[in-house]
């Protein structure tokens, strides 16, 4: 079924999609709309779910763990401060094991106050043990918050899906809503595990001491890895039975680039409209990845695609302050112990919500194909010297 | 996973751990009771009850028995004890009430009131005690009062088939003619005798030493001999005037009016002037007071010093205040006037204290010149008794009472002697205890040969200050329903009408239990550890998790839980 | 004999409570009033410690330990999953010390309340950070010492059953182990009633309070006495209901029940009878509330 939604919408649509049967929400602007509709589909009826109005985003990730783990599948959404406020919990869920979905609506950290996006907030929450999925458009954003499910509860990791603030949180455009029998055949009810049987009853989260704890720490990253086949299989299953697929990362007319855009979120579509214009002209030796799994950060899959290339421009929108580009920092990593590498040129834009245009795309592609190295560490594309 | 102790190996590779902390067992394993430095123990104590009776009655025992409505097995447990409990309720002088811990927080436990009761029960439901294996050994008891009859129910339930020689046609003694009926009816005491005497008693009446009973030849057809012949030989005034008509000794006044009509030796009631004086005041003194009231007199009392020094005790006093009796204090006769040897006046001196004697009361001093005279037709003398020894071999005696060792040995070996006859004029409950003691040493001497003596060590009783008193309400006696004023005066019904159960059950149910668990499940409750197992018919530590903290201790209402120290 | 206490124990033994302490002895009663089908929701307290290490437990229930101020946030979220899953049998209590329900906690607590979530916050107050080794809270009393207030400290207690109460929930309760009976009934009053149940416990704390541990019912009982902490129910944030064991609605005077703590051992004679006044006013308080007054 065709239906016209805002990035936000698409959000909600997933969720109800996904049957998710706890939903604990906090407003904050640009994310207020995702629970709203929510809300809604749960006082109609459309949605079979507990609808919890607490009264933080502190309180909506406890109250979301608390819920993973008497069995019930849990959602929930945030944005910026409210994902800071979270963080402790962030962390509860992750070392808990709680396959809780979350939408974050990336904003801007103040001061001062911003609703605009960039990727600061959920970035600064990569190494917490939550899976990270960055989507492009609204279609994705359906889907990716269906197929987090469908990986959460495999690997038993939360997983957060990540947009950008209202480039496409409030942006509109025709989604394909998939039919709920085949999202049902996709993703069946979730099974919460044996850990809160009233028959044989045991404590979660209790105090670990050094004799486990480093074990306890290790089956995360054991999870994590697990996560990038058990991702590709869910996308491949997603497409068996929905008939879209993603990837974990994508190389987008990257088969004659040597020189490629490695993107993230909106960018990648502002970008695609770019390349698809260089490549209409007959220019083919430009391309793009973007980079859909950032946590974990697939590696290989990436060394794969931009080997082949001789430069790449990662494009940042965030900082590592002291550092530069977050993306660009993990490409880099990637390539640590390869003998050959391309050249890594790292552009931040469109921090705080600045606008990112195609004219800026195509800046970026002619900084890169016309200078043998980056002059400096970072390339700041549309500040204002 | 809950009851089972199961350790977890901190070996345990990551495959074998679960995903996340998640607990794979309980904390059983931990045995917090290597953190104790003190020990708790289950460690009862005496209750000063127990310890203060005379005949030594589980007290607390049988007063937990009746707050849970087992009559019987009260009944059964004070008999252990004592053969006489529907007429102790009645007539004894209750030390145990002055002990009781809980005059220190309201008012002493109705002790008697439900030891009369428990009494009542036995007989209405016409209860036995069992008997042990039957013994061979012949026993005479010389003597039915309470210690005789006490030592012959005592060596019934071991088995034996003492005799008992009395002189007076009943047993009982001074139960049955001291004691007025409206204190102890006489159908009480006579069917608590029919009970015991059914134990296998054999009972001679009339059989009065000197005169056809003779010690020495008891002592050679007999395997023992108790003599229990009681103190009933009564004290002289020593004044002018005391040998004329109408004065005469409160025990024989009492033996005559306690006499139905047809058994008495004159045929008829003693005859005594409505302007009656009795002299004492001693419990003789209060009962014949009370029974010349009844037989239409208006007694007066004499006594030499104040209220405060009169050794009768205090129920008896209060009761006989009750009934309206004068009593005159701080005066002593001096002379009994009489006119052609009938009494007609008594002449008194009026008394005042001095300093205190050997009994620890003060002395009364006669004031100079200050006589004066009661009109009067009868004087009771009421100062006293002593054994009549007259008819026990001097062998046997020491200051005109039998000398005993404290198992109521003689100096002849198969001659015991019990009662008053060795202490001279005591209570009826220390008559009783003195006849178990005896009955036991009897039986000892007669199976081996000798009485061995093993010391018991003194235990002290506990104390008021150590019971935790949070746990007790306060509650009234429950008062003894009693019969008034007006209808005492008239007839020689018992004044005191007896509990009923409930009553008895609540009067019970005050008791402290000092010393003695009574399952009130404190230290169960209170245990942070659970180490206080719960069992059917007591409680147990579990020093495996008991980690010393003493709340069970402190707690404990009843002081039996001491803490130990432990040694490490 | 206390026939109205269960006999079931759902609190193993080997638990790390320190000798003496009031807070698991009054878990312990807690569960024996909600019987097995119950859902525990710890935060960080004393109890985080006293049920023992990964892997064990010492509770036979099933356990949640959750972060310092999410007591009220994640009994919420459990309830909302049983409740969906159709598991409304089962009662979910959140138990937190005074840190987590007077301070850092109360904000999720007041959510929960006043969206009435259908669970039981029990705070067994030991009026101070006992587990962090003894600091100041806002339930710490006027006068205590603590390591973050080592002469005394200055400030009241906060009264947080009026903060309770002011949210209008369907019950709320103070409640104190020296009353096993009493302790019992709420609790299974509380299970009865569907939405938030506040249970507020006086938990002595030997270490904490400088006491020997034998003496911690004393204390309860004192406090009770006292009516440093008297026992009394609120319905609907509006109905009081005494509970005090104490007569003719008289108070004992405070001295004994400070005396025997070390924590209070430097107040002088004056300091202690500002103690009194303040103990006497908050009791006039309350049998106003009561309408006995």
């Amino acid at each position: 079924m065709k239906e016209v939604t805002t990035g936000n919408h698409a959000v909600s649509y997933g969720a109800m999609l996904s049957r998710a049967q706890v939903i604990a929400a906090y407003p904050i602007t640009p994310q207020t709309q995702i629970v709203e509709l929510l809300s809604n589909f749960c006082a109609t009826g459309k949605l079979k779910a507990k609808f919890l109005k607490v009264e933080s985003e502190h309180s909506v990730m406890a109250a979301s763990i608390g819920a993973s783990l008497a069995g019930a599948r849990a959602f929930t959404a945030t944005s910026g401060q409210g994902l800071a406020l979270m963080h402790e919990m962030i962390h509860w869920a992750a070392n808990g094991r709680l396959p809780i979905v979350m939408a974050d609506v990336n904003r801007s950290m103040a001061p001062g106050w911003s609703i605009w996006t960039d990727q600061n907030d959920s970035l600064s929450q990569r190494d917490t043990g939550w899976i990270q999925l960055y989507c492009e458009s609204s279609q994705e954003v359906t889907d990716s918050i269906i197929q987090g499910f469908k990986i959460a509860e495999k690997v038993y990791l939360p997983v957060m899906v990540i947009l950008d603030a209202f480039v496409l949180s409030h942006t509109s455009e025709v989604i394909d809503l998939p039919d709920i029998k085949l999202v049902d055949k996709y993703l069946p009810p979730f099974k919460a595990r044996d850990m809160m049987d009233m028959k044989n009853p045991r404590a979660f989260g209790g105090l670990v001491t050094p004799d486990f704890n480093f074990e306890l720490k290790y089956k995360i990253q054991e999870a994590m890895n697990q996560t990038i086949p058990v991702a590709k299989w869910a996308d491949r299953e997603f497409k068996r039975i929905l008939g879209r697929s993603y990837g974990i990362i994508e190389a987008y007319k990257c088969e004659k680039a040597d020189t490629i855009l490695v993107t993230s979120g909106t960018i990648t579509s502002t970008s695609r409209y770019v390349i698809n214009q260089l490549h209409a002209q007959g220019k083919k030796n430009v391309g793009i990845l973007k980079i859909r799994m950032f946590r974990p950060f697939p590696a290989k899959e990436v060394v794969a695609v931009l080997s082949k290339a001789k430069k790449v421009a990662v494009i940042d929108r965030n900082i590592g302050y002291g550092v530069g580009g977050i993306f660009c920092q993990e490409v880099k990593a990637a390539f640590g112990n390869e003998k050959k590498h391309p050249e890594f040129f790292n552009f931040i834009t469109g921090i705080g919500g600045r606008d990112v245009t195609p004219k800026d795309i195509q800046g970026i592609i002619d900084y890169t194909e016309t200078h043998k190295k980056p002059k400096e560490d970072i390339i700041w594309v549309g500040l204002r010297k | 996973m809950q009851s089972k102790i199961k350790v977890i190996p901190t070996t345990l590779k990551v495959k074998d751990l679960p995903p996340t902390a998640i607990s794979m067992s309980n904390m059983l394993f931990n045995k917090t009771g290597s953190w104790r430095n003190y020990k708790p123990v289950y460690d009862e104590k005496l209750p000063p009850c127990n310890a203060t009776c005379p005949s030594g009655e589980k007290i607390q025992g049988y007063l937990y028995l009746v707050k849970n409505n087992k009559f019987a097995e009260a009944w059964q447990l004070i008999k252990q004890d004592n053969p006489l409990p529907a007429v102790c309720g009645r007539v004894c002088f209750h030390p145990c009430e002055v002990e009781c811990n809980r005059n220190d927080y309201d008012e002493s436990v109705g002790i008697h009131n439900v030891e009369r009761l428990i009494g009542d029960y036995g007989l209405r439901h016409n209860l036995r005690v069992k008997i042990g294996i039957k013994k061979k050994q012949q026993i005479a008891i010389i003597g039915g009062g309470p210690a005789g009859i006490s030592a012959a129910y005592h060596l019934a339930r071991m088995g034996y088939k003492p005799t008992i020689f009395e002189a007076e046609r009943q047993l009982g003694g001074m139960l049955q003619y001291g004691i007025p009926s409206y204190r102890l009816p006489k159908n009480i005491l006579q069917k608590e005798i029919n009970s015991i005497i059914k134990m296998g008693v054999k009972v001679k009446t009339g059989m009065r030493v000197g005169k056809n009973l003779f010690i020495e030849e008891l002592a050679k057809k007999y395997h023992a001999v108790l003599i229990a012949t009681g103190a009933y030989k009564e004290r002289n005034l020593d004044i002018p005037g005391e040998e004329a008509r109408g004065v005469i000794g409160a025990l024989d006044f009492l033996h005559e009016a306690n006499l139905p009509r047809r058994q008495a030796g004159s045929g008829k009631k003693p005859t005594i002037s409505k302007d009656v004086v009795i002299i004492g005041g001693g419990n003789a003194a209060m009962d014949a007071a009370r029974s010349a009231l009844r037989m239409g007199a208006h007694p007066k009392v004499i006594y030499r010093r104040t209220r405060n020094e009169m050794p009768a005790i205090p129920d008896e006093i209060r009761d006989t205040e009750e009934e309206k009796i004068d009593f005159i204090f701080l005066a002593a006769p001096v002379k009994v006037i009489t006119k052609n040897n009938k009494t007609v006046a008594l002449e008194c001196i009026r008394m005042k204290l001095g300093s205190a004697d050997s009994s620890g009361r003060r002395k009364p001093i006669p004031v100079k010149g200050s006589n004066f005279r009661i009109k009067t037709g009868t004087i009771i003398k009421a100062i006293g008794e002593s054994p009549e020894t007259s008819f026990i071999p001097a062998s046997l005696l020491k200051d005109n009472l039998v000398c005993t060792d404290k198992w109521g040995m003689t100096a002849q070996n198969n001659i015991f002697a019990a009662g008053d006859a060795v202490t001279g004029p005591k209570t009826v409950v220390e008559a009783i205890g003195a006849g178990k003691r005896s009955a036991q040493a009897i039986d000892k001497y007669v199976r081996t040969g000798k009485v061995t003596h093993t010391e018991i060590p003194e235990v002290k009783p506990v104390r008021f200050e150590q019971l935790n008193t949070a746990y007790f309400e306060h509650a009234p006696r429950v008062s003894m329903p009693h019969l008034e004023f007006k209808q005492r005066v008239k007839s020689t019904k018992e004044v005191y009408l007896g509990y009923k159960p409930n009553e008895a059950i609540t009067e019970s149910d005050r008791c402290f239990s000092c010393g003695v668990c009574n399952f009130c499940d404190n230290c169960w409750v209170f245990c942070p550890d659970m180490a206080v197992i719960k069992k059917k018919n007591k409680y147990e530590f579990n020093y495996d998790y008991c980690k010393g903290c003493g709340i069970c201790a402190s707690e404990c209402p009843h002081n039996v839980i001491s803490l130990v120290e432990e040694k490490k | 004999m206390r026939n109205e206490i269960p006999l079931e124990e759902n609190l193993n033994s080997g638990h790390l409570a320190c000798p003496g302490c009031g807070g698991s002895l009054s878990m312990r009663l807690a569960l024996k009033a909600l019987g097995r089908k119950t859902y525990l929701v710890l935060t960080a307290c004393c109890w985080s410690i006293i049920d023992g290490p990964f892997p064990y437990s010492a509770v036979k229930i099933p356990l949640m330990h959750t972060a310092f101020e999410t007591a009220g946030s994640a009994a919420s979220g459990i309830r909302a999953a049983l409740d969906i899953l159709g598991k409304k049998d089962i009662t979910v209590m959140a138990w937190a010390g005074d840190g987590g329900t007077f301070d850092i906690g109360i904000q999720a607590l007041s959510g929960a309340a006043e969206r009435n979530e259908d669970f039981i916050y029990s705070c067994y107050d030991n009026e101070a950070y006992m587990n962090t080794g003894i600091q100041r809270s806002s339930g710490t009393p006027w006068g205590a010492w603590t390591t973050t207030t080592p002469e005394s400290k200055g400030e009241q207690k906060k009264k947080i059953m009026e903060i309770m109460a002011a949210h209008r929930i369907p019950y709320a309760a103070t409640l104190s182990p020296a009353y096993p009976e009493d302790f019992i009934r709420k609790y299974k009053k509380a299970k009865s009633i569907k939405g938030t149940k506040f249970m507020h416990i006086l938990s002595p704390c030997p270490p904490g309070w400088k006491t020997s541990s034998e003496q911690s019912m004393k204390l309860s009982r004192m406090a009770v006495e006292s009516g440093v902490f008297p026992l009394y129910e609120i319905e609907n944030g509006t109905k009081y209901t005494l509970n005090n064991p104490t007569a003719d609605f008289k108070i004992k005077p405070i001295n004994e029940y400070i005396s025997m703590q070390g924590r209070f051992r430097h107040l002088n004679k004056e300091q202690i009878k500002f103690m009194q006044e303040n103990v006497t006013s908050e009791w006039q308080r309350l049998l106003r509330k009561l309408k006995y007054a």
